[in-house]
């Protein structure tokens, strides 16, 4: 093991508390400034009522074992009935994702918007970093690590004997960057920016199509196998019963 | 006796009781209790200095405390807030090690390298 370094309190003072302070705080404002940014687009009706369909038809299959086999055949036969079930899609009257997404720029622009809220202050962060403390060993991990973690832990410091546990004040950024994310969602609510970027992605720009939900959720329910519940029930309250008799 | 009779019955009727909103519910508030505990847990490890090996222990000890907190929370009736053990023992297990470390690597520079 390389002889220990003796690191300035200079250091302490003004990266290492600063930098963390400014990386929590600048976490907090993308929160509220996304959060202002956020246009509240009417939804369009057709859309929550299919939402709201898939919701009911789950709900259905969920609670399944619960109702006798004749209420739900009849539910079953409501949602998927070859005629006029609820959940069949007529064909061709389905509609292109893509093409909705290009009739309706408000979409497009909102997930500009919201990339860009993450975008930009990470840029910055990252600049000012590499401006002010480049080239700083700024801290030291309490364990050791092996050689390879040299180019994530020690990025802008050219020097192959330092002890790979120090850490330049770039990879203590980039540190930051990834691990306080836990520190955010407690203090910003379980749904904070980050998350919410990434829900976001997958539900809304990239193929949500309603019509082949809909599909899914009546091929599920078409396979559902039923079992009424509460005959057993009964004889589970008998055991409960007997148990407390006894 | 009772226990393993109770196990029986649970196989036999196997029925999922549970709303999964509220037992979406109940795993959040594990997962915020596990990064409270990592982040706390991380600012003690790196104030009483512990390196190495040690920390990890200690990062261990802690999940074990707060699992045994949640359990003993259910009143020691798991079945009725969750599928199963191992969501309470295990689920955000390695999500909280990366705040752990963290805090650990920051209050331990704070308080003994320099």
């Amino acid at each position: 093991m390389a002889a220990d370094l003796v690191l300035d309190t200079a250091i302490r003072d003004w990266v290492l508390i600063p930098l963390s302070v400014v990386m929590v705080l600048i976490g907090v404002l993308r929160y509220f400034v996304s959060k202002l940014m956020r246009s509240n687009q009417v939804p369009d009706a057709k859309i929550v009522k299919e939402g709201q369909l898939i919701i009911r038809a789950r709900n259905l299959r969920a609670a399944a074992n619960f109702i006798p086999p004749k209420s739900f055949r009849a539910r079953r036969l409501y949602y998927n009935n070859e005629e006029n079930g609820l959940l069949i899609v007529p064909k061709g009257q389905a509609q292109n994702p893509q093409a909705q997404m290009y009739s309706d720029p408000n979409m497009a622009m909102d997930m500009m918007k919201k990339n860009l809220s993450m975008i930009i202050p990470q840029t910055l962060t990252f600049a000012w970093v590499n401006f002010f403390f480049s080239g700083f060993v700024a801290a030291k991990i309490p364990f050791p690590l092996t050689q390879r973690f040299r180019s994530m832990l020690q990025n802008g410091i050219d020097l192959s004997t330092v002890d790979v546990s120090y850490v330049s004040s770039r990879s203590w950024y980039f540190l930051n960057l990834f691990g306080l994310r836990g520190l955010f969602s407690l203090i910003l609510g379980e749904e904070n920016a980050m998350d919410d970027t990434q829900k976001m992605m997958q539900m809304s720009g990239f193929g949500f199509d309603p019509s082949k939900s809909l599909g899914a959720e009546k091929d599920s329910l078409d396979i559902v196998q039923h079992d009424w519940a509460l005959p057993k029930f009964e004889h589970r309250a008998e055991a409960v019963l007997r148990k407390l008799a006894r | 006796m009772g226990v393993s009779e109770k196990k029986s019955s649970e196989a036999a009727f196997d029925v999922p009781t549970l709303n999964a909103e509220n037992l979406q519910s109940n795993m959040k508030v594990i997962y915020y209790s596990r990064t409270f505990m990592s982040i706390i847990g991380g600012v003690i490890a790196g104030i009483l200095g512990f390196t190495g090996l040690t920390g990890f222990i200690f990062y261990f000890l802690i999940m074990t405390v707060t699992s045994v907190g949640l359990i003993a929370k259910t009143g020691f009736t798991v079945y009725s807030y969750f599928d199963s053990w191992s969501q309470i023992i295990l689920d955000g297990f390695l999500g909280g090690l990366l705040s752990f470390v963290l805090f650990w690597t920051f209050a331990y520079d704070l308080v003994h390298i320099f």
